[in-house]
């Protein structure tokens, strides 16, 4: 008897046995399908799977860029090391469109750009491995790329890839990013590795106090090698010049340098050239670089720019500023908020020398003064001029290639203001917008590859009221939901009697 | 399918759940999107994203229901004894909560049109946090609908899912906390301190692979990767599975 | 038609129904009895496809529950012991819902449910929400759900329990309009309901099949003894004493005590070769205690089920 029930049992067990055995098989199996699918998806057709439909192909390469890989030999290593964990999260951070597209260059390149990410934290070998001199100061630079090619290295800070929205910035604290260089900056900074550094800008020292840090940090993120030319006797401009800068001189140029530069202008040289009126050089009227400029067909006048328009002061002193740019140069920065303090007034004078044609770079509104200063700072009687509109910068060409941006005021280009309002103020976006102006890259060796626009999502702001705001706010958290929440009430009350 | 997925979904409109669900939905969003047009910004991409970290709190409150109620009427016999396959029964209930979700989701169309007509753009980057948010939706929703197929108490139901939903929007930084917690381990068992670090390093990565924001996150930017949408549905599917496995129990277990 | 072969299912180490065969006849009504944790409502569960077996199998008009379910469902009916109602629908509502579960025609829809509602009487209360109505009313709207679907067979799990009593024999009068055209299971503990409804009766215990029987052979194969009960004026003690005696009387218990002359019921039993009334009366007029009513009591399904499940049938 029990050992038929045994036997009974045994099999009748057998049924349960078998369906959980199936059922937890067929669970196995389904995770263990899973699984290589996605394996295989993620690993072997991932990258072929994976499309950019963003607006200018935000974060993949543009053509320029794939070409330009496809040139280099094969055999040729890039690395890009980033100098951080990779985050998992890129969302509204620096990062959002850098990352994507460095994963782009991977796939694109064959092997030939290695992207790591590397926390020096963690491996501090890393440091000395790509900088050994220690001449970039990468500990400090913890948030920011190496390029590294060929014992060479270029630094790339995120700040590179973008201007920003710094309004927004500093209201809600997010970065509004306006436009994106980053395919721009990180192929030209191979580029310029691999082929040696392509442009060359000199800065003219020796004739101000204060220094050129801002400018040249600037220009060394866009591909430049900057150096550096004394103000002296054997003033020469080298001939691998691609751009030459004369900032904020406190005193006027030499004779020496004047020939010198004007040779270099005649020749098809491009210039940038900034003053203002400070109490370093309130009698400074600079003679010989008059001189010069004037081969452009530009003057710069001892006169300083008042604004009378209450709407662009700031600080209601006319001497602090907004000041306006045309359409030609409107695209050098997202928003036309240019400051402007003690500038001196540029105005286009032809002389039967000028070779240039002229075009205002920035200028003040229609209710603009200039006004004659003496030695004290004080206005001079009878100093003033008509109401109008004054020039703070200009630009000019010639047929010859020359070209030339003349800024009557140092916002642009000094230390003191690039070092209070970053490199990425809208001054410094203008700036590097003139310096690509006349380093036009196609021409000087570089890959053209144009900015790409972000996507902006601001709404009209002549609709963006604050009344608008209310109604929004009144219906979509105010009257929908109760809207929702009453028909709850009604529903329930209504049931529950039937 | 159809039966059960009609039933359910009405049933969110027959009992105040539904409307609730919608409302707190539709003052979530709309605290968004207001919080962004008052700026002077419409990015219905960012509005969209946000909204997913209220997948934790909306997802459990219209899946804790779903199977644990019938358990607990006694109404689940009717799927065993009418001619439905119980498949079908998981799939009709996913599929309620899953267009109760798009029909909460009707919110952010009238922000996009509203966005649209005051001069905001609909980029590509909405469109793909849309799609990714739908994808997502229908992953959590199938992990709901699990936790409420293993017990017969919504609230436990709705715990679990809230707790289930929560681990994985915390994924990576438990993915880092465990590969610090590794590396650690190696480094006192004298492992050296690179391979420590890269012991460290490879656990971490392996968790996060399983995380599903940081697998979807460049779709915000325009990037689509089908890749990334395959893991969410096949997580989906295999949480859909689970739940049809746990109904299916019934034939075999001895307890 | 079902035929149940050497059903078996456990929990664990525990056998709730142990190695169950039975049939169940086109249009015949099966009362289902045992005492609780009998195993009637595990069998009509995997009958209907709710459990399944541990092993044996159950044959739904040839389809087997387990290999083709969605066949051998769909023609069955089934009224759980907890009707699986929805409180937060309406009967209309609910109704339709079962027809879409069991995939009833869009144009056969009205029309069965027509039929349906008149004739489980709930017309009256369609469009009310199944939360809001009274005891008997659920148990009707039970009903109905099993009946969608036009299956053949039915299976009610304690149909009655918990109605009053009016709410009973409607039921009953239901089951019984129904079983014309159905074949029924159904269990109850109201065994008189059995009594009257039912053609045949299982009868389990400790999950093992007691009897299997049509109702009037099931009496006759109990009959194996007449009872009598006799009302009398008269001693009780003395008057068992004196019925013990005589020749074929095989137990006389008293209904009621006491030594007073007031009436008196004893129940008699007496072997069913015997004829032992004329004796009986004869000893009482001798010894001068009247009897006031003597009659024969037929089993009742209450005993047959009791001497059964207690293990004492004779045979």
């Amino acid at each position: 008897m029990s050992k038929q029930i045994k036997t009974e049992t045994k099999k009748s067990d057998n049924r349960a046995d078998k369906l959980k055995l199936y059922s937890i098989g067929s669970v196995v199996l389904l995770i263990a399908i899973i699984l290589l699918v996605n394996f295989l998806f993620d690993r072997m057709f991932g990258n072929a799977l994976t499309f950019d439909f963003s607006d200018a192909g935000q974060n993949s390469l543009s053509q320029e860029s794939i070409d330009f890989i496809d040139s280099l030999p094969e055999g040729t290593a890039i690395r890009v090391v980033g100098l951080f964990s990779r985050p998992d999260e890129v969302d509204s951070t620096p990062y959002q469109y850098i990352i994507p597209l460095l994963d782009d260059y991977v796939r694109k390149s064959d092997g030939k750009i290695i992207v790591e990410y590397i926390d020096p934290n963690q491996q501090p070998a890393i440091i000395s491995q790509l900088d050994p001199t220690n001449s970039y100061n990468l500990s400090q630079k913890m948030d920011s790329f190496v390029v590294q090619y060929g014992g060479k290295i270029k630094v790339i800070s995120p700040i590179d890839c973008y201007s920003y929205d710094e309004e927004y910035l500093w209201q809600t604290g997010n970065y509004l990013i306006t436009s994106n260089n980053t395919e721009f900056t990180f192929s030209n900074a191979m580029y310029s590795l691999v082929k040696g550094f392509a442009s060359k800008a000199y800065v003219i020292t020796g004739l101000k106090n204060t220094g050129n840090t801002g400018i040249m940090s600037i220009m060394d993120s866009m591909a430049f090698e900057v150096g550096e030319i004394q103000a002296s006797d054997v003033f020469s401009i080298p001939d691998d010049c691609d751009l030459l800068i004369l900032n904020g001189p406190n005193t006027d140029i030499s004779e020496k340098m004047f020939v010198s530069i004007s040779d270099y202008l005649n020749r098809g040289g491009k210039m940038i050239v900034a003053v203002d009126y400070s109490a370093d050089n309130i009698t400074e009227t600079y003679p010989r670089l008059n001189q010069l400029v004037n081969i452009m067909g530009i003057n710069i006048d001892p006169l300083l720019v008042f604004e009378n328009d209450p709407g662009l002061q700031m600080s209601e002193n006319p001497l602090y500023s907004t000041v306006n740019t045309s359409e030609e140069f409107a695209g050098y920065s997202n928003m036309p908020y240019f400051t402007n303090a003690f500038a001196r007034s540029i105005r286009a004078l032809e002389t039967p020398d000028s070779i240039g044609t002229t075009i205002p770079a920035l200028f003040t509104s229609n209710n603009a003064q200039v006004k004659s200063v003496d030695a004290n700072g004080n206005i001079m009687d009878n100093g003033s001029e008509a109401s109008g509109q004054y020039n703070v910068a200009m630009y000019s060409y010639a047929s010859n290639g020359a070209e030339m941006f003349v800024f009557g005021t140092l916002t642009f280009t000094s230390d003191t203001y690039l070092n209070e309002y970053g490199y990425n103020s809208y001054n410094a976006d203008f700036f590097r917008g003139c310096v690509r102006e006349l380093n036009d890259m196609n021409d000087a060796g570089s890959l053209n590859i144009s900015t790409k626009l972000v996507d902006n999502y601001s709404i009209d702001s002549t609709k963006a009221t604050a009344s608008n705001a209310t109604i929004i706010l009144v219906i979509f958290m105010i009257i929908i939901p109760l809207a929702l929440v009453s028909m709850a009430v009604i529903v329930y009350t209504k049931r529950k009697n039937l | 399918m159809s039966a059960v997925f009609k039933r359910e979904f009405l049933s969110y409109f027959r009992s105040p759940v539904g409307y609730v669900a919608i409302a707190i939905f539709s003052f979530l969003s709309g605290f968004i999107f207001y919080s962004m047009f008052s700026q002077g910004v419409a990015n219905i991409g960012s509005e969209v994203i946000s909204l997913r970290s209220f997948f934790v709190i909306i997802v459990p409150i219209i899946t804790m229901g779903l199977l644990a109620e019938d358990k607990k009427r006694g109404t689940e016999i009717l799927y065993y004894t009418t001619p439905i396959n119980l498949f079908s029964v998981v799939v009709g209930k996913i599929l309620a909560a899953f267009a109760l979700y798009a029909v909460m989701f009707l919110n952010v169309i009238i922000h996009a049109i509203v966005a649209v007509s005051f001069g905001g753009t609909i980029g590509v980057g909405s469109v793909g946090s849309i799609i990714v948010f739908f994808f997502m939706a229908f992953m959590f929703i199938s992990m709901g609908t699990f936790a409420s197929a293993i017990t017969d108490n919504q609230i436990v139901s709705a715990i679990v899912a809230f707790v289930i939903i929560l681990f994985t929007q915390v994924l990576s930084t438990f993915a880092e906390y465990i590969g610090s917690a590794f590396k650690s381990i190696a480094l006192s068992i004298k492992i050296s301190s690179d391979a420590a670090a890269k012991i460290g390093h490879n656990i971490d990565s392996f968790i996060s692979w399983f995380d599903p924001f940081a697998k979807t996150t460049d779709f915000r930017i325009g990037i689509f990767s089908v890749s990334a949408l395959v893991f969410l549905v096949s997580i989906g599917i295999l949480f859909m599975y689970l739940t049809y496995r746990v109904l299916d129990k019934k034939r075999w277990s001895q307890a | 038609m079902i035929e149940i072969n050497n059903l078996v299912k456990k929990y664990g180490d525990k056998r709730a129904v142990s190695d169950i065969s039975f049939t169940v006849n086109d249009d015949e009504v099966l009362g289902f009895l045992g005492p609780n944790g009998a195993g009637k409502t595990t069998t009509m569960n995997i009958i209907s496809g709710y459990l399944s077996s541990t092993s044996g199998t159950v044959k739904v008009n040839g389809h087997d529950i387990l290999e083709e379910p969605e066949l051998a469902k769909k023609q069955i009916g089934y009224l759980p012991e907890n009707p699986p109602l929805y409180n937060d629908m309406t009967v209309r509502e609910y109704l339709n819902y079962i027809c879409d579960l069991k995939g009833v025609a869009k144009d056969q829809r009205k029309n069965q449910l027509d039929r349906i509602l008149s004739l489980v009487k709930i017309d009256d209360v369609y469009n009310r929400l199944i939360g809001n109505l009274s005891k008997g009313y659920k148990q009707r709207v039970g009903i109905a759900q099993a009946m969608v679907g036009d299956p053949p067979i039915l299976i009610l799990d304690e149909p009655t329990v918990g109605l009053d009593p009016n709410q009973i024999i409607e039921i009953r009068k239901l089951i019984k309009s129904l079983s014309k055209t159905h074949s029924i299971i159904i269990s109850s503990h109201i065994l008189s309901e059995i009594q009257e409804i039912a053609d045949r009766v299982v009868i389990i215990n400790n999950g093992k099949i007691a009897a299997v029987d049509s109702i009037s052979d099931l009496s006759k194969r109990l009959s194996g003894q007449t009872k009598l009960l006799m009302t009398f004026k008269g001693p009780s003690k003395d008057c068992v004493n004196k019925l013990r005696s005589i020749h074929g009387i095989v137990s006389a218990i008293p209904r009621s005590s006491g030594n007073n002359l007031s009436q008196i019921e004893i129940s008699i039993a007496s072997d069913n070769s015997t004829e032992v009334r004329s004796s009986v009366f004869f000893m009482m007029a001798n010894a001068g205690w009247p009897i006031l009513e003597l009659c024969s009591l037929d089993p009742t399904l209450e005993e047959i089920f009791l001497s059964i499940t207690s293990g004492k049938a004779r045979k």
